[in-house]
């Protein structure tokens, strides 16, 4: 019997394939057949994660950006360019999320980093001094 | 080759500095894929260290944990607090330093739990450093062999079983049997003798109103300033158990790195293994004899190699260690008692059933041994008590066959009569330390014979006759004698006046 083939091989296999220019359906269907053979379609989520990390990592970068209220097309593009700036990435998709429990600020979530400069992340911080001292 | 520019380049590796280091707000993140049991799982972080800190946000603050098992998907990382406000999906950060703990002078006097901070009601402990809770040992070169003595004022094993600074001497026997008992006494020990050995007291899993009782002794006996007690409860989680006695080695090691001397007390062993299985067991790590994980004896090996007695170069301070582990039924042969004795320097090992039989310290004469404590045994303890420990032992074989009732010679009947005496004398309370001189003429009194016309009964009475004698009329001679160098031909005459003059009063 084969063994189980770890969450960053079937990734690495995924995002290979994605990048070298195979047809995505057929890789998509591969890895959906393969997660109900081996039963592991509840850990679909955390495979994904791991395919945006690689593909982060090859230059496809896919951020979410996340605040308090809607932001200004000039803000968005503040922050893309920021983005490309920092991680060097050549090709940034962003997804904007309205979030009122982030209080204000933003928080902009790459594949395994975050930059976190939302009120209600500075007020655990806080909260988390506070229950030190 | 163009001429250099060192202008240029210092511009130029400030600007590359620079660039690396705006990426700093760039946190690496991972994500709590599940919890349960003080253990959680995390997806991502996979620059994160072995031991590293871990900040999980959750919305009651941050919770600290600490990376124990790094796999390819996952980390497994053991929570320091509670595990109720953790939830599958929340954020975790690496904190980028591994455990550390407060140390200093600072600490003394204080009851703190395995992250340094105060449990005792006090003001907030602020030091000006921090230790490394886990950190490699001293190197053979750093070291010196064991030549200076912890005296411990309890007789039976300042004579027989000599503990020097340095050395790990294990205390290992069933539950009752009087092994706290021992550590404390050599705790306050410390203080009466002035010896300016710094004490670490390490409560694993103990309950808190025992460690108050005890704080409230130390504290009557003058021993609090110059220790500290790193308290751990039942109900901690098993990682602040697990972490407790690195945490206490760590602010022991202070003092041992600063030319000082520090007592490490580990209260107990048994109960640190229990907590590191349980850790390990929620981490799905194999089990393996009795469940323990594979890697349990480099859990206590690891931790007792860190006491040492440092060489010249390095200060020439000392970290002692008095393990204790718990048996069941005095069986020295389990797994983490075999593992903890090859681990350390010999072992006191104390008995069940003299301790019933009103033997206290119950120290079996048989089964104790002190590997390098010889060496560093006091001049005048060693010149009286050659082979108190031989004697002893075949006291208690005799003591055993003369139960039958048969007759017995006379050498025979003499060696029972004498060690009858020797147990009686080295009978010592709770709390009561003796001084070397002390120590010196009682046994002097016993092995020379100057008792022997004083029943067993009436050791003790006679043994306190001698040392009030001596101690008042004596006293400039008691004083050096306390110094620890072997006693003049004069001295032990003036002994053997005194012993038998005290001896008459009680004679049988």
């Amino acid at each position: 019997m084969a063994g189980r083939l770890s969450r960053r091989r079937i990734a690495t296999y995924i995002t290979d394939g994605l990048v070298g220019g195979t047809h995505k359906a057929t890789l998509l269907e591969q890895l959906a057949a393969y997660l109900i053979e081996t039963r592991r379609t509840n850990e679909l989520g955390l495979i994904v994660r791991d395919i945006e990390y690689q593909l982060a990592e090859k230059g496809h970068l896919s951020a979410t950006i996340t605040s308090a209220y809607d932001l200004t097309a000039e803000t968005k593009k503040a922050i893309e360019s920021f983005v490309k700036d920092k991680t060097k990435a050549t090709n940034v998709s962003l997804t904007t999320m309205i979030d009122p429990s982030v209080l204000g600020g933003v928080k902009i979530s790459l594949p395994g980093r975050e930059i976190n400069q939302t009120v209600a992340h500075q007020l655990t911080v806080l909260k988390t001094r506070f229950k030190k001292v | 080759m163009s001429e250099l520019s060192i202008t240029d380049l210092s511009k130029d590796l400030r600007s590359a500095i620079q660039n690396l280091e705006s990426n700093k707000n760039l946190d690496e993140v991972g994500v709590v894929v599940r919890v349960g049991d003080g253990v959680v799982w995390i997806h991502g972080l996979r620059n994160a260290g072995y031991n590293e800190v871990v900040n999980i946000e959750t919305a009651d603050g941050i919770v600290e944990a600490f990376a124990l098992n790094l796999m390819e998907d996952e980390i497994g990382a053991v929570l320091l607090g509670d595990d109720s406000a953790v939830k599958a999906g929340q954020s975790v950060r690496l904190k980028g330093t591994v455990l550390e703990v407060p140390v200093g002078p600072e600490l003394l006097g204080r009851v703190v739990n395995p992250l340094g901070k105060a449990i005792d009601g006090g003001p907030a402990i602020v030091t000006k450093q921090n230790g490394l809770v886990e950190r490699e040992a001293i190197g053979v070169m750093g070291r010196k062999s064991v030549h200076e003595p912890l005296m411990t004022g309890i007789m039976s094993i300042d004579a027989m079983f000599p503990i020097g600074r340095g050395q790990r001497e294990l205390i290992i026997g069933d539950r009752q049997t009087g092994k706290t008992a021992l550590a404390i006494d050599t705790m306050i020990n410390q203080a009466k003798q002035n010896t300016g050995v710094v004490n670490v007291y390490v409560a694993i899993g103990q309950k808190f109103s025992k460690i108050a009782r005890l704080v409230d002794r130390l504290k009557q006996e003058g021993v609090m300033e110059q220790t500290i007690i790193v308290a751990t409860s039942p109900s901690d989680p098993a990682s602040l158990l697990y972490l407790a006695p690195y945490a206490g080695t760590a602010m022991g090691e202070y003092f041992r790195d600063n030319a000082q001397h520090a007592l490490m007390i580990y209260d107990d062993l048994t109960k640190h293994a229990v907590a590191y299985r349980q850790m390990s067991l929620l981490l799905r790590r194999p089990p393996g004899r009795e469940a323990y994980p594979g890697d349990v004896f480099y859990l206590h090996s690891r931790l007792l190699e860190r006491s040492a007695k440092l060489s010249d170069d390095l200060g020439a301070g000392s970290l002692t260690a008095l393990p204790i582990i718990e048996t069941q039924a005095g069986d020295i042969s389990a797994y983490i008692p075999t593992n903890v004795i090859s681990i350390t320097d010999g072992q006191i090992f104390l008995e069940t059933d003299l301790f019933h039989q009103g033997i206290r310290p119950a120290i079996s004469a048989g089964l104790s041994v002190s590997r390098v404590g010889g060496a560093a045994q006091t001049s005048a303890v060693k010149s009286v008590s050659g082979n108190l420990k031989l004697g002893l032992s075949q006291f208690r074989e005799l003591a055993s066959f003369a139960q039958f009732g048969s007759d017995l010679d006379e050498a025979t009947k003499n060696q029972i009569d004498r060690g009858q005496r020797l147990t009686e004398l080295l009978k010592q309370p709770q709390y009561q330390p003796s001084a070397v001189w002390e120590q010196v003429v009682s046994i002097a009194a016993v092995t020379n014979g100057y008792f022997d016309t004083v029943p067993a009964a009436k050791i003790k009475d006679a043994q306190a006759a001698l040392i009030t004698k001596l101690g008042s009329a004596h006293k400039k001679d008691m004083t050096e004698l306390d110094k620890g160098g072997k006693p003049t031909p004069e001295m032990i005459k003036l002994i053997e006046t005194v012993a038998r003059t005290a001896a008459k009063g009680f004679e049988g």
